[in-house]
């Protein structure tokens, strides 16, 4: 059974952030078992800095507001300040891409791109 | 072959020491899985390794009162960010079994802490990886405080 502890707590504690479960064993074959877990899923990317996630494979450049990114770098710090995670603001607004994308209707995105045109 | 008559003149050895130790071993359920890499970031440069075993080790008999390091595995990954160059990296995989109450001390994450940013910095990593109860933490604020 599994020992009931606050990960949170500790996470903090160890100035760490949380990625994700993985499938953990005793011994030797536990131990290489999940170096090949940790190594295919959590891997850093070889230039250095920090790791991201999997999955995010493609790149584009998005134009943006001076506001706006200004916005997404204070995302960034207040998350660093408050959760002890080190995030770049332009991971934020992958995030934030990434969920509003997945959330949104259709007929709210044609509104929000009809707002945009009629306003610019 | 023992008669029953020689039965009597038997004596039987009950360990104690063994079960006063089970209760110990019980409260030892937690198991925290720290990884030591072989190279820095840029996934060339060979670090030294076996230092920074011995190191850990030593941190984890003193702060949690043991741990084992297991033989390297050995691992190869194509870097599609780099013109799919094949890289090796060869991680050592240190188990610590502990009391949760040990990981719950402030100290104790402290020095654990402390000593994972230290082993990133002089070792030029992007972060550096623990399993908690099953789950993968990476630090990568790797400066002193």
């Amino acid at each position: 059974m599994r020992p009931q502890i606050d990960i949170d707590k500790i996470a903090k504690g160890l100035g760490a952030e949380r990625r994700g479960k993985v499938h953990v064993t005793s011994g030797h074959f536990g131990a290489m078992q999940l170096v090949a877990e940790v190594q295919a899923r959590f891997r850093v990317p070889a230039g250095g800095g920090r790791a991201t996630d999997p999955s995010w494979t493609k790149r584009r450049l998005v134009p943006l507001a001076q506001n706006t990114l200004s916005r997404l770098e204070e995302l960034a710090h207040n998350i660093e300040e408050k959760r002890h995670i080190h995030v770049d603001p332009m991971q934020v607004a992958a995030l934030l891409l990434e969920n509003i994308t997945a959330q949104i209707a259709d007929e709210d995105a044609e509104q929000i791109v009809d707002a945009a045109r009629s306003s610019g | 072959m023992i008669s029953p008559l020689d039965l009597r003149g038997l004596t039987i050895y009950i360990n104690r020491v063994e079960e006063l130790s089970l209760p110990e071993a019980r409260r030892k359920r937690l198991l925290v899985v720290l990884f030591i890499p072989s190279v820095e970031r840029d996934s060339v440069t060979e670090i030294d390794q076996d230092q920074w075993v011995d190191k850990a080790l030593e941190m984890f008999g003193r702060v949690f009162g043991g741990a084992t390091a297991f033989p390297r595995a050995k691992g190869i990954w194509r870097d599609d960010e780099r013109g799919g160059k094949l890289v090796r990296d060869n991680p050592v995989v240190l188990h610590c079994y502990m009391a949760p109450e040990d990981m719950e001390k402030p100290h104790n994450q402290t020095s654990l802490g402390a000593f994972c940013r230290q082993m990133g910095r002089e070792t030029n990593q992007g972060e550096v990886g623990l399993v908690i109860n099953d789950e993968y933490l990476a630090i990568t604020n790797l400066s002193e405080d």
